[in-house]
């Protein structure tokens, strides 16, 4: 399969790069719900803008609302990982340098998955 | 005139790119000769950037949840002052317009809306200003 014009300019050769395509835009379409309810539950329903730490229990506490975070970090995480891979890549990179940065970058991406985890569970067992 | 796709002058395939990545990453920079669709291009990367720089930093604050309510609530203090929420502005800016943009390329990539993909971009970001008038508005009034 030859390479491939994306609609934000990148380049990418054959299936991998309209796989990772279509999980940019899937991601991206997922983020805009997700964001959206993060940023309206943490800071347009609460007076003064922020929850306190009280507040921030009880919002977490809810088995819906930490649902709907930690779906929030994965998806973030993914789409954020895989737009800086793309970027990197766009820089013209060589296949091994590739291959690298995409491993580093999956190690990035879950050890920021585990972290999330670890802080949203954490708090859901103290709310 | 429709967006283009590509960067302008750039480039369809890897071979036609400059070889220096620096070189790379200033042609979305540059100022003349630009399509609607080049700063589309730019607009995108440049907000990708800075939120994926804004996730981490985040990510690090949350820590303070951590360490207790007292942590947490000397940083609330902080984070309302009025420097901070510029910068929550500047934010919510970058997160409608990178949104916004991603779903307009999302739609003219799945092939919907091609030929109005100017008009597209155009109500996006106008959507987006929207938006942003009446988030940025709620920030200093909360």
């Amino acid at each position: 399969m030859g390479a491939q014009v994306q609609p934000q300019g990148q380049v990418s050769a054959g299936r991998e790069g309209t796989t990772g395509w279509i999980g940019q835009a899937v991601s991206g379409v997922l983020l805009l719900g997700l964001a959206g309810l993060h940023m309206v539950g943490h800071h347009y329903i609460v007076d003064g803008g922020l929850r306190d730490y009280g507040e921030v229990l009880q919002w977490i506490g809810q088995p819906l609302i930490l649902f709907a975070e930690v779906s929030f970090l994965v998806v973030v995480t993914y789409h954020a990982l895989a737009g800086v891979r793309s970027i990197l890549f766009d820089l013209g990179l060589n296949e091994g340098q590739k291959k690298t940065v995409s491993r580093v970058l999956a190690v990035v991406g879950i050890l920021t998955i585990v972290y999330g985890l670890f802080l949203a569970f954490t708090l859901f067992s103290r709310a | 005139m429709a967006v283009s796709n590509a960067p302008e002058g750039s480039r369809a395939y890897p071979g036609q790119q400059p070889r220096e990545p620096q070189k790379r990453v200033l042609r979305w920079f540059q100022p003349f000769n630009r399509s609607l669709g080049t700063w589309s291009f730019t607009l995108n990367r440049v907000t990708g950037i800075g939120l994926v720089v804004y996730l981490y930093l985040h990510l690090g604050v949350l820590s303070l949840l951590l360490v207790g309510e007292e942590s947490w609530d000397t940083f609330l203090a902080v984070a309302k002052s009025p420097p901070v929420l510029v910068m929550d502005v500047v934010l919510l800016a970058g997160l409608l317009i990178h949104g916004f943009n991603g779903l307009r390329v999302a739609l003219v990539g799945s092939g919907f809306m091609v030929k109005q993909q100017r008009q597209l971009f155009i109500g996006m970001m106008v959507l987006a200003l929207i938006l942003l008038v009446i988030g940025g508005t709620a920030v200093f009034l909360k």
